[in-house]
């Protein structure tokens, strides 16, 4: 249990409760995030790489569209997975309710998949460039709101003072930068220059370096704002139970890619480059699963 | 109509009447609870004394688990009641996410979530929730917030210390207490200590099923 200053003057303890509720939303909602970070940020580094170097990013269309295809569909088949009743989900389609995030999220991840295959049949089949760069800005328009959704619905979540906007939205939008990027480092192989890789790390380290003042003004700043964010805040300070996973993931994700980046600009490595890419989304994996675990472990009543 | 819970904590004396009832009424599977009495011990030997808080459903006014629920599972009844549609619930858990108060759980024979209804299928038959008939003390005063001859309404206008929990959040609970103090309504205002409490050794549990 994280430590918590309780008045000597009432000293009260708690002596007969039921037990705390388990973890809720466990890992399998972190796969979930961190998959769709890869899904629509991809799509982000694509828009952006046709823009600046159409030449070499043209053959990229295709891969692009898969590997979101088949991020995006990790990340639906974890939302299922974590459902306990997972055979009705079509109660969301049929019985919406549009104040949630998660109904919101839901049909625009379901449009965002469709968008996705329409892609790739004028990518691979039709092989029509022109329609699919026109409709590449539609998608990602989409791409947008369901990076953000996620952010939403932690805001929704009442109870977990520790989630706020705009904070959380600010985090998935680098996020989905940070993975983006990072994914196509390592998917751009020959077809990318250096410079576009250079490009694409200069999107990697700023994300990173977003994030990471972001985690630490909440670290330091967020225990002065509100009793609960305090108190969730110990699980990973001092010798909480998660302290050493948040600092191994600031480090992963954040504070060695950007290290990494700099070096690889001093030297035009490439090599470097791919290994800021593979830390930050191992990394991020992590930095996203304490976040979402030690608000579950405040007792609520 | 407007109902809503006014729980005396003068007069509750931790008898869990109120809790096996409510297990009873609504079949309640193990390991989870509906309604369940807190006890919290206060103070440094030989000056100490036991606080009992009965813990439920808030049927807050502007609900968080009714806001997040993506399919209206859980939704407002005209009474006020914020009731659950177990057959539409599809286990996503945002509500115990959004709940500030703690009191929605998954259900783990249903797999669906669950928490109190204020027993909405007893006063669609014009019964009393099952725990305020088991009240042995009274404290549990239940009605009607709009009608001001009610007993809850002129108990509130006649006492100056009804509070509710977490009045911060917003939610606008319908759910009130009499002589509370930090103690009974701040869960950080006080330890919990792993091991041993009164009566078990158990300080967490998985959420039932799959998880």
């Amino acid at each position: 249990m994280a430590a918590h200053e309780i008045l000597a003057a009432t000293n009260a303890v708690v002596t007969l409760d039921v037990a705390l509720p388990g973890i809720v939303w466990p890992w399998l909602v972190t796969v979930n995030m961190w998959a769709k970070s890869i899904g629509t940020g991809i799509i982000f580094m694509l828009f952006m790489l046709l823009k600046m170097y159409p030449d070499q990013a043209g053959k990229l269309r295709f891969p692009v569209t898969v590997v979101s295809i088949v991020f995006i569909h990790i990340f639906l088949l974890f939302t299922l997975a974590d459902l306990h009743q997972p055979f009705r989900m079509w109660h969301i389609f049929f019985h919406p309710h549009w104040t949630s995030a998660i109904t919101v999220g839901a049909w625009m991840a379901t449009a965002f998949v469709g968008l996705l295959f329409v892609l790739a049949y004028l990518s691979f089949i039709k092989k029509d460039n022109v329609a699919f760069d026109k409709l590449l800005t539609w998608v990602v328009l989409l791409a947008i709101p369901v990076t953000l959704y996620t952010a939403a619905l932690m805001s929704q979540s009442t109870a977990r003072e520790l989630w706020q906007m705009p904070t959380e939205s600010a985090q998935m939008v680098f996020a989905a930068l940070l993975a983006g990027s990072a994914f196509m480092i390592l998917l751009g192989g020959s077809k990318l220059n250096y410079e576009a890789k250079k490009t694409l790390g200069t999107v990697l380290g700023l994300s990173a370096l977003m994030s990471f003042i972001l985690y630490m003004s909440e670290y330091v700043f967020g225990p002065m704002k509100a009793e609960e964010v305090a108190f969730v805040l110990e699980y990973i300070k001092g010798d909480g139970p998660y302290t050493v996973m948040f600092w191994l993931g600031q480090w992963i994700a954040y504070i060695l890619p950007m290290l990494l980046i700099v070096l690889s600009r001093a030297s035009r490595s490439e090599n470097l480059l791919k290994l800021a890419a593979i830390l930050a989304l191992a990394g991020l994996w992590l930095v996203k699963h304490v976040w979402l675990i030690i608000p579950q472990l405040l007792p609520m009543s | 109509m407007q109902l809503g819970f006014l729980v005396d904590l003068h007069l509750c004396m931790g008898c869990k009447g109120c809790e096996i009832a409510c297990k009873v009424e609504n079949e309640v599977p193990l390991s989870t609870w509906r309604l369940r009495v807190k006890y919290v011990d206060v103070g440094t030997f030989p000056e100490t004394k036991r606080t009992f808080t009965p813990l439920r459903c808030n049927h807050c006014e502007n609900a968080p688990c009714e806001r997040i629920c993506p399919v209206s599972a859980l939704h407002y009844l005209d009474n006020g009641i914020v009731n659950i549609d177990k057959e539409r619930c599809i286990g996503c858990a945002g509500c115990v996410m959004a709940c500030p108060y703690g009191a929605i759980y998954i259900d783990p024979e249903t797999q669906t979530a669950d928490k109190c209804t204020y027993c909405a299928h007893r006063i669609a038959s014009s019964l009393m929730p099952a725990c305020v008939v088991a009240c042995p003390v009274e404290a549990n005063i239940f009605g009607d917030l709009d009608d001001a001859a009610s007993n809850i309404s002129r108990y509130m206008q006649s006492r100056t210390d009804v509070q509710v929990r977490k009045p911060e959040k917003g939610t606008n609970p319908r759910h009130y207490y009499v002589g509370a103090s930090q103690v009974h309504l701040n869960p950080l205002a006080s330890k919990r200590e792993e091991g041993y409490t009164l009566f078990n050794k158990l300080t967490h549990l998985p959420v039932g099923g799959q998880h």
